[in-house]
């Protein structure tokens, strides 16, 4: 059919880099607007032409979905909330004189590692402009910084006989993350 | 009207176009079209991700069904949708009033 193969091209675009319900709704939509034009009279690819350029440019498409994305949303909040939690485990650590726990070295530095990756990937997804990239980057992120929080507390827990303020607002500040990204995970894993 | 002059008033245009009732993505936009007059100039594509995004706020629900063969996303209020609807309006009517004061040489109204 004349025009189809236009939009075809196009949603095709969009199918490289977007989820295939997103694409399914946008295919819904500017079949209805390609309706519309043909209903004014326009031929079939002057209606396809039309339905296209009332859409927009695919790029500014996905990255508008990009922005409103679940992964970009969890992990900008995150980032926000990351130093506080931060500080809330370097005043403990400080305090407890972390250096004195009983954990291997290949642990600390295996911890340290992790850490540093799960803040690279949340820059990735805070900031990426690709949607399925953003979407995988956010999603590690998510269930990393789980299991570092994750870590922390039974670190905590089993190697330390005493736990002080500091470790309780800490271990408290771990808890609320761990809570609050496991609500938002099933959105975050699904795109 | 271009979409740059509509940053922070879209939410409340695509919430008041589903006060009526369940609308999808291109029934929104006809509403919108139609309430506006023609003058609105968005990108219809970027109405979609702003559906998107009122969705995952909790303002606004989606549900699929099938209409020709094509799946389609109809999409409704929710009660926090209506209540944040009321609240823009009211504030809508505030921020008009007193700049159209301002514009006027006039006494700006009480908020209400």
């Amino acid at each position: 059919m004349p025009g189809t193969s236009l939009i075809a091209g196009y949603l095709t675009v969009l199918s490289a880099q977007l989820p295939a319900h997103i694409v399914e709704e946008l295919a819904d939509g500017l079949e209805q607007t390609r309706q519309h034009y043909l209903e004014q009279g326009l031929d079939p690819d002057a209606a396809a032409g039309a339905a296209l350029a009332e859409f927009g440019r695919p790029d500014v498409i996905v990255a508008a979905f990009t922005r409103v994305s679940p992964p970009r949303r969890a992990a900008r909040r995150l980032l926000t909330a990351g130093p506080a939690v931060g500080a809330c485990w370097g005043t403990a650590l400080i305090t407890s004189r972390a250096w004195t726990w009983p954990v291997p070295d290949a642990a600390r530095l295996l911890f340290g590692a992790v850490l540093m990756t799960v803040i690279g990937l949340l820059a990735a997804a805070a900031f990426g402009s690709h949607y399925r990239s953003v979407g995988r980057a956010g999603a590690a992120a998510c269930v990393g910084i789980t299991v570092l929080d994750a870590a922390m507390l039974v670190i905590v827990i089993v190697a330390l006989p005493a736990v002080s303020w500091p470790l309780i607002l800490a271990m408290t500040a771990s808890t609320a993350r761990i809570a609050c990204t496991a609500r938002t995970l099933r959105a975050v894993l699904t795109g | 009207m271009r979409a740059e002059e509509l940053k922070g008033h879209l939410d409340a245009l695509l919430l008041a176009s589903l006060e009526e009732g369940p609308r999808h993505g291109y029934a929104v936009i006809e509403a919108l079209r139609q309430a506006t007059g023609g003058r609105l100039d968005l990108p219809t594509g970027t109405i979609y991700p702003a559906l998107r995004r009122l969705e995952t706020a909790g303002l606004i629900s989606g549900s699929w069904s099938i209409v020709a063969g094509r799946r389609r996303r109809d999409y409704r209020l929710t009660p926090a949708g209506t209540r944040a609807l009321s609240g823009k309006r009211s504030d809508w009517r505030d921020f008009a009033a007193m700049i159209s004061a301002a514009l006027e040489s006039r006494p700006c109204p009480e908020p209400a």
